[in-house]
């Protein structure tokens, strides 16, 4: 385990500087969206808050924690917080592979997918897609969260943002809760899988295991929705042992303190998964990492749906 | 031997909701974390009930093995929200290393 204070003063020290957790320029973490063909103006703006975008530095970064975890060269990480953000973000973007981001630029895309199939009115601004803080709130750094969190808020509310489109169950949660209670700003949030109208299907039907992350399972109680958003397709949900608001969690959070730790519950969670027989679904970017790095094949929601549009 | 703060409850306001009192420290928040972590959480809200202050801040790092998955708040009989406080407890430590 590494000393917390160690990692969130690296985390906090990233967010002053860059607005980004890793120090990772806005430009080069979101790149998705050039050839989804998307309008700037609509009802309501896709927000990722590059939770999806992440997951490959994440990767990267948890492969080096993991390797000097609980060894003499840990202690080192306390020097972290005071090199340059730019400089160790454009570090950790040269060693991260391109095939990982475009893996992860791909279910951005087969959201933005759906959300056309269903006919629904939306728009992007890539300049106002920006990380929501959430990391800093779960680690305990409210100031950081809360100045960060303004930051973002106010950005929105000039450029006259109401009503946005979320992806991931972080974001969510960040968006539709924290910000109202310690911003004073409310917006109209919903997770793209809310606004989905997919009668039909290709004809075939498909069970999986459907993994909830406690953001949508427990926080904020948005379980039935995806399943139903699957059933339209004509694909079941294989009953799984923890599910709803008693979900497992996937160990994700503990990766940046303690990848054992992550490893050790994420094992957990991927038998009960696994004892399903079914093929394994995430609809969190973190459930997804986690779950991926204990050598599991698991897939998107998003993409098993546009899969079988 | 440890050195009680019997205003540490007080203190612990300013970063968390007041619901520590209410926890009677039957371990379902225990036998249901993820963690399976020896006494966590219930041992940290024990030391939050009687002031042990002391006894956090040197057992600050375990804190954050807490996943903040909310499944201790969820099944607790008392709505202690003992979630909620280990990340009330977090953010006290975090204010007291920042001062040291």
């Amino acid at each position: 385990m590494y000393h917390p204070g160690d990692i969130i003063e690296a985390i906090a020290a990233n967010l002053r500087a860059t607005r980004n957790p890793f120090g990772i320029p806005h430009f080069i973490v979101n790149r998705w969206w050039r050839e989804a063909g998307l309008t700037a103006h609509g009802d309501a703006m896709l927000f990722t808050g590059m939770m999806y975008q992440f997951v490959p530095y994440i990767e990267t970064s948890t492969t080096y924690l993991a390797k000097y975890e609980d060894t003499p060269l840990a202690a080192y990480l306390r020097y972290a917080r005071y090199a340059p953000g730019y400089l160790s973000g454009l570090g950790l973007a040269a060693i991260t592979p391109a095939r990982e981001k475009r893996r992860f630029d791909r279910i951005l895309q087969d959201i933005v997918r759906l959300l056309k199939a269903s006919e629904v009115d939306f728009y992007y601004r890539p300049e106002l897609d920006r990380y929501s803080g959430i990391l800093l709130y779960d680690l305990g750094d409210q100031e950081g969260f809360v100045r960060h969190a303004r930051w973002l808020a106010n950005r929105l509310q000039k450029a006259g943002i109401k009503k946005l489109i979320t992806v991931d169950p972080h974001t969510t949660y960040a968006l539709k809760e924290l910000f109202p209670k310690y911003t004073g700003v409310r917006f109209e949030v919903h997770p793209y899988f809310e606004l989905l109208r997919l009668g039909g299907g290709n004809g075939r039907r498909t069970t999986v295991a459907l993994h909830d992350p406690c953001f949508y399972g427990r926080y904020l109680g948005l379980s039935d929705v995806p399943a139903r958003a699957l059933a339209d397709l004509g694909i079941d949900c294989a009953p799984v042992d923890r599910s709803g608001a008693y979900t497992h969690c996937c160990g994700g959070p503990a990766e940046s303190i303690s990848p054992r730790l992550a490893g050790e519950v994420g094992q957990r969670r991927l038998d009960q998964l696994a004892q399903t027989g079914a093929p394994i679904v995430a609809m969190c970017p973190i459930c997804l990492g986690n779950l991926r790095k204990l050598g599991a094949e698991v897939r998107d929601l998003s993409s098993v749906m546009a899969e079988n549009l | 031997m440890t050195l009680l703060s019997p205003d540490f409850a007080e203190e612990l306001k300013r970063y968390s909701d007041d619901t520590a009192l209410a926890c009677f420290n039957c371990g379902t928040c225990t036998a249901i974390c993820p963690l399976i972590d020896g006494h966590f959480p219930r041992k940290m809200i024990r030391y939050v009930q009687i002031g042990a202050k002391e006894r956090i801040l040197e057992n600050a790092p375990e804190l954050w093995k807490c996943l903040h998955c909310g499944l201790c708040t969820q099944t607790c009989p008392r709505e202690a929200n003992p979630g909620e406080l280990i990340l009330g407890l977090k953010r006290l430590v975090i204010s007291h290393w920042r001062k040291a």
